[in-house]
């Protein structure tokens, strides 16, 4: 039994197709795309996405169908009893001919080294632009906002960010506007991102495919993209606990962007406008960087750590010794982890003898 | 119930059939989980939103209970009056499973939904069809935070939330329960790590002399038996002379302390103090002795603790600054210099497999189980698969049994005057955090949201002739402040609201200080203020 909504319901049945020539089974109602793959059978896809509703734009997944007049998409056709699904006859050449026909629409496919499902997709399939379209170049975008950028001539138009505004977001921050060459998404109603009820999220970048909406802070760098290390960590913004990877330049050991992936538990690879865009905190010239301590003068003076242990143990000791440990009050932070937190209580409650250890998150 | 925490999970959210929202402006403080409520909404889940504010959610509810700021106890207990009454709550959950019922009964049966709708505004038919759907739905799960406690009717508040979830056996399975949000990255583990002055770590109670002996001897020293200040009995203390030193670890009490001029004054009478941070800020800049130059989330390995009670690892990316230091580094340095004997925790999970040990209910947590996907305690030993949700089969007081209190209403302290006529009430932005003074430093936040504002509605600005985007002066007993006037009906005429994000207007200048009597939570969401015409749009004069 499996529970949708407020009632149990029988698990789906399983049923029988053949896939490939191969008997394969599925629960009834199963993506395509998804039972194949559980049968090692991978077929690509563009505009898919599994947080997203079935959509079948891009036709990149089409795999023929016994009794069916066409090829179907595999990532918008639901398993059913007795189908026999064939990806290896016609459908390489399916697959070749609409990544060449992608290809054609773009000068520059692979703009800024950005991870790119159609390049690779072209590289596995050793697809090549026949040619280029005369009327490829499409309009540029520019927008003053300083996360995201959208360069037209890398999108292939599969509305996967559209769609997770309208899905996920359930907001209209983006629009497909125009036809044919003239065709590109901008945000609802022609505004900039910063004047629509976008949120800055960039669950639409996340969500695009070829790196056509993508974030500015790689402009400039000479690094590709592909080839920065990923840290996992968790988000520290809010109590959610967002999964985040640090994407950092190994060069310079700073980050330069932070993703996340579907699987992430807690966050499925969303973030909001801090976890994925507010991290240049972290490198900010304003940080300190030497231990201070306050002088003569009134002025705060940089030191050597020794020196400032030493004046900060003398003084909370002469307090401790003068006014006695109650004397005494240790603010933590949430801001700081477990294992932090656990070892000021300690200090608190073993080197000064007080257990006046609190925060301003004692709600 | 029993326990400090959310009692379910971030993932079950999406498959409940009824959300009540209630203070918690989900999309702007937890983006993220928001998503999972609007799935749920999209999935047909019935979605209610009790708030005084218009916050985004409402667009998506079926309902939205727009009650004034700190009637939450009136509103829940007519919620609750309409269920007894209509014979809709869980008798054998309430016989099996709770104490004290007859005496909510008896409270509640006072509080009806026509003299509700008086105090709350709550219109009485919107109280009734709520309490109906409620209790009605098996997966109806509640989400609350700082609207709910930030007023000195804190802890009546929660009680009352409790109550009405113990009444209808809301509790104790999948996509249900009380959930409280927490607000930063790692409140609930800074909680669970014992910073608190009358639990040791794990929520062990300090007036426990077995506990205090087992960690004594574990730390080679007695643990002090006297019960510590909380914050604001710290706060106080700077007054009256009972705190001469503070160690401040990332924390800015100037800025996010109500009455923060009083705050201010202070400090300035400390002897010592100590600070730890990443920026100067306020509190540190003007008061700190000593400063030490720690790191941020990127520097360090360790972990957090996110609102659904799950341990997830953060782990080291990028250096610190210069000679920053990890803060587990200078804490154990300084306990050193202090004279304290204490092992060298040479790593984080040394501290952490410390704490597991002593706290029975981590103690199967540990580094090698969290290395994919964190943990939820509790989690009592290594084969236990975590805890996704709470208070199943029972509830986890001790004596297995839920525990109705009474609460009557009480009116918020500070009630608006011809001197200071309307409301104030605060809260956070998506773009900030805080005290912002992280992202305060980041352009395209800054892009979005620079100046303070403070949002009214157009009959209320009509009045004073105000224009969108002109400069107002909030004026309470307590301080001023200047921000641009937003306008608009997230708030109803008489009620002003602002975010606590502005350094140079910090609305903390404004509230006062009187929090709950139990627990000291201040009543950040009632104050009153007047609001003063500047001249215009055209920014003041730095102050």
């Amino acid at each position: 039994m499996i529970r949708v909504g407020d009632t149990m319901i029988p698990m789906a049945r399983t049923v029988a197709f053949t896939l490939d020539g191969q008997p394969a089974s599925a629960p009834e109602g199963e993506l395509l795309v998804h039972a194949a793959a559980r049968h090692g059978v991978f077929i690509p896809t563009l505009c898919h996405d599994d947080k997203l509703e079935p959509y079948g734009g891009c036709r990149m997944c089409v795999v023929g169908v016994e009794g069916s007049p066409r090829p179907l998409p595999a990532c918008a056709t639901r398993v059913a009893e007795g189908m026999v699904v064939s990806t290896d006859s016609s459908v390489p050449q399916y697959q070749r001919t609409l990544t060449e026909m992608l290809l054609a629409e773009h000068l520059n496919p692979d703009p800024g080294g950005r991870p790119n499902e159609l390049v690779d997709l072209a590289e596995e399939l050793a697809a090549e632009a026949p040619f280029i379209l005369p009327d490829a170049k499409r309009e540029p975008y520019d927008d003053r906002n300083r996360f995201m950028g959208y360069d037209p001539d890398a999108c292939i138009l599969c509305n996967r960010c559209v769609r997770y505004t309208q899905e996920v977001m359930q907001c209209s921050a983006l629009s497909l506007e125009g036809r044919g060459p003239h065709a590109r998404i901008v945000p609802t109603h022609g505004y900039s991102w910063l004047d629509t009820e976008c949120e800055l999220c960039g669950g639409c970048l996340s969500a695009c495919p070829t790196g056509a909406i993508y974030e500015k802070f790689e402009e400039g760098t000479e690094r590709p993209e592909r080839t920065l290390e990923k840290v996992k960590s968790t988000c520290t913004f809010c109590g959610v606990g967002c999964q985040i990877d640090l994407n950092v330049d190994p060069e310079t050991q700073r980050i330069v962007k932070v993703t996340s992936e579907p699987h992430y538990v807690s966050n499925e690879g969303n973030l909001c406008v801090k976890g994925r865009f507010a991290f240049n905190f972290v490198h900010h010239p304003d940080r300190l960087t030497e231990p201070l301590v306050r002088g003569e003068d009134g002025e705060l003076h940089p030191t050597t750590w020794e020196h400032a242990f030493r004046v900060a143990a003398e003084g909370l000791l002469r307090v401790k010794e003068e006014h006695g440990p109650q004397a005494i009050g240790v603010l933590s932070s949430a801001r700081l982890t477990m294992e932090e937190n656990f070892l000021i209580q300690k200090l608190a409650r073993t080197a000064l003898g007080t257990n006046s250890v609190h925060s301003c998150e004692a709600t | 119930m029993g326990r400090g925490a959310t009692t379910n999970s971030i993932p079950e959210i999406e498959n409940a059939r009824f959300i009540l929202v209630i203070g918690s402006n989900t999309t702007e403080a937890h983006p993220v989980l928001a998503l999972r409520m609007k799935k749920a909404a999209r999935n047909g889940a019935t979605l209610v939103v009790a708030d005084p504010r218009k916050i985004w959610l409402t667009k998506l509810a079926k309902r939205h209970l727009q009650l004034r700021p700190g009637s939450d106890v009136w509103l829940l207990n007519a919620i609750m009056h309409v269920i007894l009454r209509e014979g809709l709550q869980d008798d054998a959950y309430i016989a099996e499973h709770t104490e004290d019922f007859d005496a909510v009964a008896e409270v509640v049966a006072r509080y009806t939904p026509e003299e509700a709708e008086q105090v709350t505004g709550v219109p009485a038919a919107d109280i009734v069809a709520t309490a109906r759907e409620y209790a009605r739905e098996r997966y109806a799960a509640i989400f609350y935070t700082l609207g709910i406690t930030e007023h000195a009717c804190a802890v009546d508040n929660i009680w009352s939330l409790s109550n009405l979830v113990l009444m209808t056996g809301h509790l104790g399975y999948e996509s249900t329960g009380l959930n409280a949000l927490r607000g930063q990255n790692n409140v609930q583990g800074l909680n669970d790590a014992g910073a608190n002055p009358s639990y040791l770590p794990g929520y062990q109670p300090l007036e426990d002399p077995e506990l205090r002996r087992k960690f004594g001897e574990r730390w080679g020293v007695e643990v002090p038996e006297t019960p510590g200040y909380r914050l604001d009995q710290m706060m106080s203390g700077l007054h009256d002379g009972r705190i001469k030193a503070l160690y401040l670890i990332g924390e800015n009490p100037v800025q996010t302390e109500p009455n923060a001029h009083h705050v201010e004054e202070g400090m300035e009478g400390l002897d010592f103090v100590v600070a730890q941070d990443l920026f100067l800020n306020d509190s540190n800049r003007r008061y700190a002795d000593v400063i030490f130059p720690a790191s941020s989330f990127a520097e360090k390995e360790g972990t957090f603790t996110n609102t659904e009670r799950r341990v997830n690892r953060v782990r080291k990316a990028v250096p610190c600054p210069g000679n920053a230091r990890e803060d587990l580094r200078i804490v154990v340095d300084m306990a050193k210099a202090l004279g304290a004997d204490w092992p060298d925790y040479r790593t984080p999970e040394d501290a952490w497999n410390e704490f597991a040990d002593l706290a029975p209910l981590w103690s199967g947590i540990r580094y090698d189980r969290i290395e994919e996907v964190g943990l939820q305690w509790p989690c009592t030993d290594r084969d236990h698969p975590g805890s996704p949700y709470l208070h199943a089969p029972h509830p986890s007081r001790p004596s297995g049994k839920g525990k109705f209190y009474p609460v009557e209403y009480q009116p918020p302290i500070e009630q608006p005057d011809s001197e200071y006529p309307f409301v104030l009430s605060t809260g956070r932005t998506l773009y900030h955090y805080n005290s912002a003074t992280m992202t305060m430093r980041e352009e395209g936040v800054v892009q979005k949201q620079e100046d303070p504002f403070v949002e009214m509605h157009p009959e209320d600005a009509r009045a004073l002739g105000v224009a969108e985007g002109d400069w107002v002066r909030l004026v309470s007993r307590r301080g001023e402040l200047e921000a641009r006037a937003k306008l608009g009906d997230r708030v109803y005429p008489g009620l002003v609201w602002m975010a606590l994000h502005f350094a140079e207007a910090k609305v903390n200048w404004l509230t006062h200080d009187v929090g709950d009597p139990l627990i000291g939570t201040p009543e950040y969401k009632t104050s009153a203020v007047r609001v003063e015409r500047v001249g215009g749009a055209i920014r003041p004069a730095a102050r």
